[in-house]
């Protein structure tokens, strides 16, 4: 079932004017705010308080299970069919160094990724946006304009439109 | 005062896309001709026999690992300047990088193609692999040739990864720049659904930052393990500890060497590109290339005076058969190619010549190519035992398939610059000036 949008969604052709709309917009206490932008800019993430990103977590659980597969991997093997080479032991430390290393990089990415999707997901849907055919549309948010999308109850509105409108944006858009 | 704006970037990738001219489809004719040239000859040797590939014995390697560690070593300066560089920031990198990860994918996928040509039966390559072979019989973890199995196949996921990674917000900067309903529809699925959001730039650019993170090292290992390859092994010319930093100076060299190659042409093919990959670009490829260049002219000299100075019979007379025996030809066109053709990178006029380092990009090409040849054959031509000593006779199907690789590697390229955005269009449009209201 679609999400019911209630809001407005703006665009803008200056970083700087939609910096302080988002600034001004968050004094008034509304917090879920979603961002377009062609390329990532750290003006927005000041803007919107510096959120973080929780994908290094995935990146080292996936670096441990990487060693961990590795160290099983070349336990059992070798355990199964006793190989000599050299008068060396049979499960040798040193000599798991490289496998490990490989296996726990090839792990970290893979991990990475999938936090990656995973938290991107889990954003998008706690976010509720826009459903009209113009926003889905719109297709200078990757080239060359900015744009915010601020969900809020009807009686905010017209406060957002005008804080939109302060800031010189140069589409504003009420959906509700 | 630079011209370069958020839509003059969209509309310079947006050109590159058009539909190919007569130049593009000449050209993918003759490569597509190399590539037959090699698929054949890799048919005529299935059919025939490792016989028709040059090895002997004790030659038991030749040119197809020759081959395998000459395109390792291209695929490196990929990840060398998408990782590496972008964790120190250097300028130079944002217009080229997208290019050079290409060329490191196509590359290892090269490079992953000679151990399976090398071993003949080719249909048995996942041998090689952790499984049981024969009697239940497991591969051995001790050996370095397994973990170089372990280590190009992480590199090569690691490379597709990170390549595929960088191109979903390009794509969809394409996507929304097409007019065509099919391309859009092509470029929606490629592009994952991306719009530029704060919640998908801030995930995004943390997971690309630990990419770096993690395919920095990588860099470094890969070309380690495959020189270990050799170091692990007690031939003469082989069993030494530096082979490891040469291996990566050396994969870092050609490397570059490839990216000027490879870049110089695009931006003749494309006259947007010229405003975006600059000369100074370049030059700082150059100079990489020069930096490389002495510490492998370094690596080569340490070679002979630790040779001279262990005074180990066996390496002595290696060293003295590389510069003065039968190979001596490969040996001295590789010293003018790595140590000499790079030394006028030292004067800036060369540095920002384009002709000139293309000129030598190429000459850096082919000298990294006898140098493997070097490390590979004489050594095995001149082990121990003077009785086993051999000389390499190159045979044509090993020269069709060298050929055929480049056609192959070339292939990829060039389909990749017409259906791909060739630049990371959001990485050049962040180095730019945001546009401000204020600062007008």
């Amino acid at each position: 079932m679609k999400k019911e949008f209630s809001g407005v969604w703006a665009t803008f052709e200056f970083l700087d004017d939609m910096c302080f709309s988002i600034k001004e917009i968050r004094k008034q206490g509304i917090e879920k705010i979603t961002t377009h932008t062609p390329c990532p800019r750290h003006e927005i993430e000041h803007a919107l308080g510096n959120p973080q990103s929780r994908v290094p977590f995935f990146t080292l659980f996936g670096m441990f299970v990487g060693i961990g597969i590795g160290i099983l991997l070349i336990i059992t093997m070798t355990l199964d069919w006793i190989l000599p080479v050299s008068g060396k032991p049979v499960v040798s430390v040193p000599v798991m160094g490289p496998i490990l290393f490989e296996l726990g990089v090839i792990m970290a990415i893979y991990c990475t990724v999938l936090g990656m999707v995973l938290l991107i997901l889990r954003d998008t849907k706690k976010h509720s946006f826009p459903t009209s055919d113009k926003y889905k549309n719109y297709d200078r948010f990757m080239n060359d304009r900015f744009g915010v999308v601020v969900p809020c109850s009807k009686n905010e509105v017209d406060k957002v439109v005008e804080i939109f409108k302060k800031y010189q944006a140069e589409e504003v858009n009420r959906e509700a | 005062m630079s011209n370069i704006t958020y839509t003059s970037i969209n509309e310079d990738v947006l050109h590159s896309l058009k539909p190919p001219g007569k130049t593009w489809w000449i050209s993918l004719g003759i490569i597509l001709s190399a590539l037959g040239l090699g698929i054949f000859a890799w048919t005529y040797q299935i059919m025939h026999g490792m016989e028709w590939s040059g090895i002997n014995h004790p030659i038991g390697w030749g040119v197809y690992i020759t081959d395998f560690v000459f395109w390792i070593g291209i695929g490196h300066a990929g990840t060398l300047i998408s990782a590496v560089l972008f964790l120190v920031r250097a300028p130079f990198r944002t217009s080229i990088y997208r290019a050079s990860e290409a060329m490191t994918v196509f590359a290892v996928m090269t490079a992953g193609l000679f151990p399976i040509i090398h071993i003949g039966r080719a249909w048995n390559f996942y041998w090689l692999l952790p499984y049981p072979n024969q009697r239940q019989l497991w591969i051995n973890f001790k050996s370095p040739l397994l973990w170089d199995v372990f280590a190009v196949s992480t590199y090569m996921s690691v490379s597709i990864a990170f390549f595929i990674l960088g191109l979903i917000p390009d794509l969809a900067s394409v996507r929304d720049g097409c007019k065509s309903k099919l391309k859009r529809f092509f470029y929606s699925i490629a592009s994952v659904g991306f719009r530029g959001t704060n919640h998908q730039w801030l995930h995004y650019m943390r997971g690309y930052l630990l990419f770096a993170a993690i395919a920095t090292p990588l860099v470094f290992s890969v070309h380690s393990i495959v020189s270990w390859d050799f170091a692990m092994s007690s031939i003469p010319g082989w069993h030494t500890t530096i082979f490891a930093p040469y291996f990566v100076a050396g994969a870092i060299f050609s490397g570059c060497a490839m990216v000027l190659t490879i870049m110089i042409p695009l931006r003749v093919a494309f006259p947007g590109f010229k405003e975006i990959i600059k000369v100074r670009d370049l030059e700082g490829m150059a100079e990489m290339i020069l930096m490389t260049g002495i510490l492998v002219t370094y690596a080569y000299s340490i070679e002979f005076f630790i040779a001279y100075y262990s005074g180990a019979k066996f390496e002595r007379a290696l060293f003295w058969f590389r510069p003065f025996g039968e190979l001596r030809y490969f040996f001295w066109l590789m010293v003018f190619c790595n140590c000499v053709s790079a030394l006028p990178l030292w004067i800036k006029k060369i540095r920002t010549n384009i002709p000139a380092l293309f000129f030598i990009s190429i000459l850096v090409n082919v000298g990294m190519w006898l140098e493997r040849f070097n490390i590979v054959v004489t050594s095995l031509a001149h082990d121990f035992d003077p009785f086993a000593w051999s000389m390499y006779k190159f045979e044509w199907v090993e020269i069709w398939i060298t050929v055929g690789s480049f056609g192959w590697f070339f292939m990829w390229f060039f389909i990749f610059v017409k259906i791909m955005p060739s630049l990371a269009v959001a990485e050049l449009k962040e180095a730019l000036h945001p546009p401000l209201r204020r600062s007008q």
